[in-house]
């Protein structure tokens, strides 16, 4: 383990320790202990470990975190009161809720630019977030609805 | 009077008997229908904590000085281990103990499928674990493999005796029908793919044990464990207050629990034992393949002569063998039926439970038969299944505590009249029709259940008890039912679970018995803790205990007077008001089960064979709902992995080596958000009027049971194309399409 | 484990032969992790790599994310679908264009790190084995079938790539694997992809069949771009390389494994489909 890196999180600035191979999941979870990003899969098929760089969705899992650079993370901990969360409550788009803080980072990424998705849109910007319970219903509602 | 009774209980269609000290069930049942808080949507009561990533699971847990084993899993499918040296493992960086074959009951030396595991080591990283598995040295003998089930049965290599079942005269019902279909019907391994993967954190704290632990079953795992590792059981604590998902293979503590417990004890430090994504698929259960081999007779107006099953399942090294025959046995009131069930013993990975094993897939199989039967018969499918209907249960003749598929039925016809205009929107290479299916399962649930329920000074409620909410909405469900007892808004009710030293016993959240084995026993304790209040009250306020009632909060007189909750409860300062309740038995001699119907429409590209599910209605009869929201979305999850099942998801094995091919969720095809049809839930609601004062069964698995055969007849419906085999790829969908082609040029 | 270190050099120039170019690194880190890409030193290329589509939609900068070319309202129609269609949207937002033309095989055999052909085997696994995924047309030694949707589509609109030593048309990026040779790509160590060149297609269209609806690698990818009379037509998921298509009738020389037959069918309708769709 060395000092890396630094990573600017939900507007703070944090030095991450590691190998090259450490990845942005890891060091969000186990050095900074935000834990709201989930693991899954571990290599990029599943979408649970979603963060935003610089607002774009990005799998943290197989992001290194030496190669973040200077972009900044927002992770789901940094959209606790993103007008979603609330949604996705609202609508029952949790289930066991392992996917759930992924499925909301790629929404906010999706709402930010089309505030107003069709289903259409909302079905193809979240396909890469897997949920085995099937909340996929309940999601597509939440989505359609966040404004309240 | 506590009373001693003998009672059956049911898991999944496994039936055992066990005796259970039951109180009487003095609650008058609630009336049908919404009442204050019960059969209302409620929002999930921890649903904020998730969906903000603040909820805590056994994958987030990081304990002082934990350490990370990894484990040493057989790359064979079918091998034993001639030696093993641990020794270079342990100088590797970071490593604290190593184990193998002899150190831990769940390490082999014979590994009877690939991922079996074989040794493990514990280091203070994941990443410096998994490097030292690759220092193990081991020498392998590589044994015979088995991996096609039919030619396992052939041998006669079967994990258990065939399992036969008759009733009637096979024989002459086949020779008494005016009409017989047979056909053979496959299905492939499916993975369950939890998101969160089996695992566990174990900590020992002097002779004790803290399991943390990703399970559907907190009490199965403090028995297995302590019995395993000869503790008392009140020495092992087992801990799982949130789950990422089960769906049947989390019932057991699994081999990390002991791996991570063995190596916890040798190193004196908490020990994380995880498994990864691939090792999850590999290792951690599946639902076994089948091939089903059916015939059914008829006479010309429909009347079921004879069913006659032969179902062969890919159990693998172990595991039990689903009741494929199920549905065949049971869901019809044909007289004549004969099934015989064979569990192939196979060097591949361990079936396990996955919602509603084996009917899932005896499902498919008898509801495609009984549409080939009824295209044979130029009937329509709905008023084939009406003719058959069973009044009692065809297999011993008990009476059903309630059945309402016949009201199914009829809420399914104006979706099934959908039917002409779904085929009339056919265009071009596309091909729209309709199918449904019917379903019946168990969900009864049963005792024992316990639970506390605790009043405060400040009028809100806490109901203890140690179950888990494995993220169907247990937790919402039971706050539900207590603050309706207690004449509460839902918002003054808690739930505290998910730890076995906080709580009393709680039944397994599997076979769908966590609401009808929970409910009941936290309405009792709520309805305990609600008597004492009215008691207290009647005194504080010098009024008939009869005249009194807990209504939005306060105590109601039937002459208009109220009071605030708070100002009786309030009058206790630290004290509390103590509720307590179990759950009384089943109805004697009576069968309870779930029924329902699913109308599936599709689409088919008959040229690419492309195959898109555009609605389905699911009318499901699971007894008292008792949160509408939780319930559909129940239907919906049931619905899409049984998508996943008909369209997508199989396990590829290597006929070569019998290692597994698709242990990746991009190789392994789990539905995603765009493959969702659109879906209606329809459930009757209406209370079990002989099961427990809640009259509630479970809906966990249902939904999923008739998904296959719905849609492989919506596929026969536009394209007369006879699919009988899962998944429905686009190989399988254009073979079967040319054999349809075929036929009819050969007519 | 490889990788011992990450440098983010200030210019390509640096670029030498040991670095292995890290962009997007959907595809590069979990190969890197298992074992099956050796680097030494990953070379943080990102913020260097020409970001961004010029020229009307016809140059593309090789660090272009597929959503970049996704959402553009200039590039070609089949371009834009094929990456619309392809990954998931994190991957589309994460991998550049240039690394999506050196993605590796998904054959499950390569990727599980089996001792197929592919890894230096003496014989492809697949083809006795479960190849329900690969390919119809040069199926030996290999039969592994090119997942790139954007490959075929860039095949279509006789892409030219620009790497950081030469130019050169598409096709001839990719080869088929030999005895001595296993590679896929006739890349160098140490070239890296920096600009795709395209011609604008009068008219172009990319269809694809998969076994989900969206996240799916092609079972078939068709790309079809006319340029007045002439149609050029180039396959994804049914070679170990993306297929150039001389003519609808070539497909009656593929020869697909027993378990690839489906997908000459599919190719089939869908090739009608897209010679249709730019009529």
């Amino acid at each position: 383990m060395r000092p890396l890196t630094e990573l600017l999180v939900n507007g703070g600035r944090h030095e991450v320790n590691g190998s090259v191979l450490t990845t942005l999941a890891e060091a969000l979870r186990g050095h900074l202990g935000l834990t709201g990003t989930k693991v899954a899969c571990g290599e990029g098929h599943c979408g649970a470990c979603t963060v935003l760089l610089d607002g774009e969705p990005a799998l943290s899992c197989i992001t290194l975190v030496e190669a973040v650079g200077e972009r900044e993370v927002t992770t789901i901990e940094g959209l606790r009161d993103h007008p979603l969360v609330e949604a996705f409550v609202r609508a029952d788009a949790v289930q066991c809720g392992f996917c759930t803080p992924g499925q909301i980072v790629s929404a906010a990424a999706l709402v930010r630019e089309l505030p107003n998705p069709t289903r259409e849109q909302v079905r193809h910007a979240m396909a890469g977030n897997l949920c085995r319970c099937g909340t996929y219903p309940k999601i597509e509602e939440a989505i359609s609805t966040w404004q309240g | 009077m506590a009373r001693l009774i003998r009672t059956e209980k049911e898991v999944e269609g496994r039936y055992t008997e066990q005796w259970v000290v039951v109180e009487e069930d003095p609650l008058d049942r609630w009336p049908e229908g919404p009442l204050e808080v019960v059969g209302r949507p409620a929002a999930r009561v921890d649903g904020l904590q998730r969906a903000r990533g603040e909820a805590r699971y056994t994958a987030d847990l990081a304990l002082p000085g934990m350490l990370h084993a990894a484990v040493l899993r057989s790359p064979h499918a079918h091998a034993r281990v001639r030696r093993l040296d641990l020794a270079p493992a342990l100088e590797a960086p970071g490593v604290r103990a190593a184990v193998g074959p002899g150190d831990c009951s769940v390490l082999v030396e014979e590994a009877g499928y690939q991922g079996a595991p074989v040794a493990a080591v514990a280091a203070d990283t994941f990443s410096e674990a998994q490097a030292a598995l690759a220092r193990i040295r081991v020498e392998w003998e590589v044994l015979e493999r088995l991996l096609d089930p039919e030619e396992a049965v052939a041998r006669g290599e079967l994990i258990e005796e065939a399992s036969r079942y008759e009733r009637g005269d096979v024989e002459r019902g086949l020779a008494g029908a005016d009409v017989l279909v047979e056909a053979e019907y496959r299905t492939a391994t499916v993975l369950h793919n939890a998101l969160e993967t089996h695992q566990a954190v174990c900590e020992w704290e002097g002779d004790g044990l803290t399991v943390y632990v990703s399970t559907q079953w907190i009490w199965g795992v403090r028995k297995d464990v302590a019995k395993r590792l000869g503790l008392p059981p009140d020495k092992v604590r087992v801990v799982c207050e949130y789950m990422g998902g089960g769906f049947g293979a989390k019932n057991d503590p699994g081999d990390h629990t002991y791996v991570a417990a063995e190596l916890a004890r040798r190193t004196g430090r908490p020990v994380r034992c995880a498994l990864t994504r691939r090792e999850e698929n590999l290792a951690s259960g599946n639902r076994h393949a089948t091939v089903q081999r059916l015939r059914a007779g008829a006479k010309a107006d429909g009347t079921l002569t004879a069913l006659e099953g032969e179902f062969t399942m890919a159990v693998g090294w172990d595991g039990f063998v689903s009741s494929t025959a199920g549905p065949m046995k049971m869901l019809y009131g044909c007289e004549n039926v004969r099934t015989v069930e064979l569990g192939a013993k196979l060097t591949t990975g361990p079936n396990d439970a996955f919602r509603a094993p084996g009917f899932v897939e005896g499902t498919f199989g008898l509801e495609c038969l009984l549409d080939e039967l009824a295209a044979k018969l130029e009937l329509d499918p709905l008023v084939l299944r009406r003719r058959n209907g069973a009044e009692a249960d065809p297999v011993n003749g008990r009476p059903f505590s309630a059945k309402n598929l016949a009201e199914c039925y009829r809420r399914a016809e104006p979706h099934w009249a959908r039917r002409e205009a779904v085929r009339a929107r056919s265009e071009g290479p596309w091909r729209r029709g309709v199918g449904l299916a019917s379903q019946i399962w168990y969900g009864g649930g049963g005792p024992p259940s316990y639970a506390w329920v605790r009043v405060g000074s400040d009028g809100r409620a806490s109901v203890l008890t140690a179950m888990q909410d494995i993220g169907t909405g247990t937790r919402t469900a039971m706050a539900q039912i207590a603050a309706e007892e207690l004449g509460l808004p839902l918002e003054r009710v808690s739930v505290s679970l998910g730890d076995s030293s906080r709580g009393p016993y709680a039944a397994i959240s599997a076979g769908s018995s966590t609401t009808p084995s929970m409910g009941p026993a936290v309405r009792a304790a709520a309805a305990d803790a609600a008597r004492q209040i009215v008691e207290i009250a009647a005194q504080r306020f010098e009024v008939e205990q009869r005249v009194l009632s807990l209504r939005g909060g306060r105590l109601v007189s039937e002459d208009g007077a109220s009071w605030a909750l708070e100002d009786v409860t309030g009058l206790l300062e630290d004290g509390q008001i103590l509720g307590k309740g179990s759950r009384g038995p089943n109805p004697t001699g009576m069968r309870v089960l779930t029924f329902g119907v699913q109308v599936a429409e599709v689409a088919v590209d008959v040229e690419t064979g492309e195959v898109r599910v555009e609605r389905i209605a699911a009318i499901h009869d699971v007894g008292r709902v008792v949160n509408p929201l939780g319930a559909s979305s129940q239907v919906e999850g049931g619905i899409i992995q049984g998508i996943g099942h008909t369209l997508s998801e199989q396990r590829l094995l290597d006929p070569g080596s019998g290692r597994a091919l698709t242990v990746t969720l991009d190789a392994y095809k789990l539905p995603t958000i765009a493959d969702v049809p659109e879906i209606v839930t329809d459930l009757l609601d209406v209370p079990d009027a002989h099961l427990t004062s809640l009259g509630s069964k479970g809906l966990g698995e249902p939904p999923i049971i008739p998904t296959a055969a719905a849609i492989t007849n919506a596929i026969r419906d536009a394209t007369g194309a006879d699919v009988r085999s899962l998944p429905i790829t686009r190989e399988e969908m254009l073979r079967a399409l040319r054999e349809a082609r075929e036929r009819a040029f050969a007519l | 484990m490889s990788a011992r270190s990450l440098s983010r050099p200030a210019s390509l120039e640096a670029l030498d032969e040991t670095g292995v170019p890290l962009a997007g690194g959907t595809e590069l880190v979990p190969l890197v992790r298992d074992g099956l890409v050796e680097a030494e030193t990953l070379v943080d290329v990102r913020p260097l790599l020409p970001r961004g589509i010029e020229a009307g939609g016809t140059s593309i900068g090789a660090g272009t994310t597929l959503a970049d070319v996704e959402h553009s309202g200039e590039v070609p129609n089949a371009l834009r679908e094929a990456c619309r269609l392809a990954a998931s949207p994190q991957l589309r937002a994460m991998g550049t264009i240039g690394g999506n033309l050196l993605q590796a095989t998904r054959c499950w055999y390569w990727r599980l790190a089996f001792p197929c052909y592919l890894h230096g085997g003496d014989r492809c696994l697949a083809r006795e084995g479960e190849h329900r995924e690969h390919a119809i047309f040069a199926v030996e030694p290999c039969a592994s079938a090119h997942p790139s949707d954007p490959a075929a589509a860039l095949l279509a609109l006789g892409a030219v790539v620009e790497t950081t030593r030469r130019r050169l048309p598409l096709a001839e990026l990719y080869r088929l694997p030999t005895e001595d040779d296993r590679s896929l790509t006739t890349l160098a160590g140490g070239e890296l992809i920096l600009r795709l060149q395209l011609e604008e297609p009068d008219a172009s269209v990319y269809l694809k069949a998969m076994d989900r609806q969206r996240w799916s690698f092609p079972l078939v990818g068709v790309a079809a771009a006319r340029y007045g009379k002439e149609t050029r037509l180039a396959l994804a998921g049914v070679a170990p390389i993306p297929w150039a298509l001389g003519s609808p009738a070539d497909l009656d020389a593929a020869t697909p494994l027993p378990g690839t037959g489906y997908k000459v069918e599919i190719a089939r309708v869908l090739v009608d489909r897209a010679l249709a769709a730019v009529s």
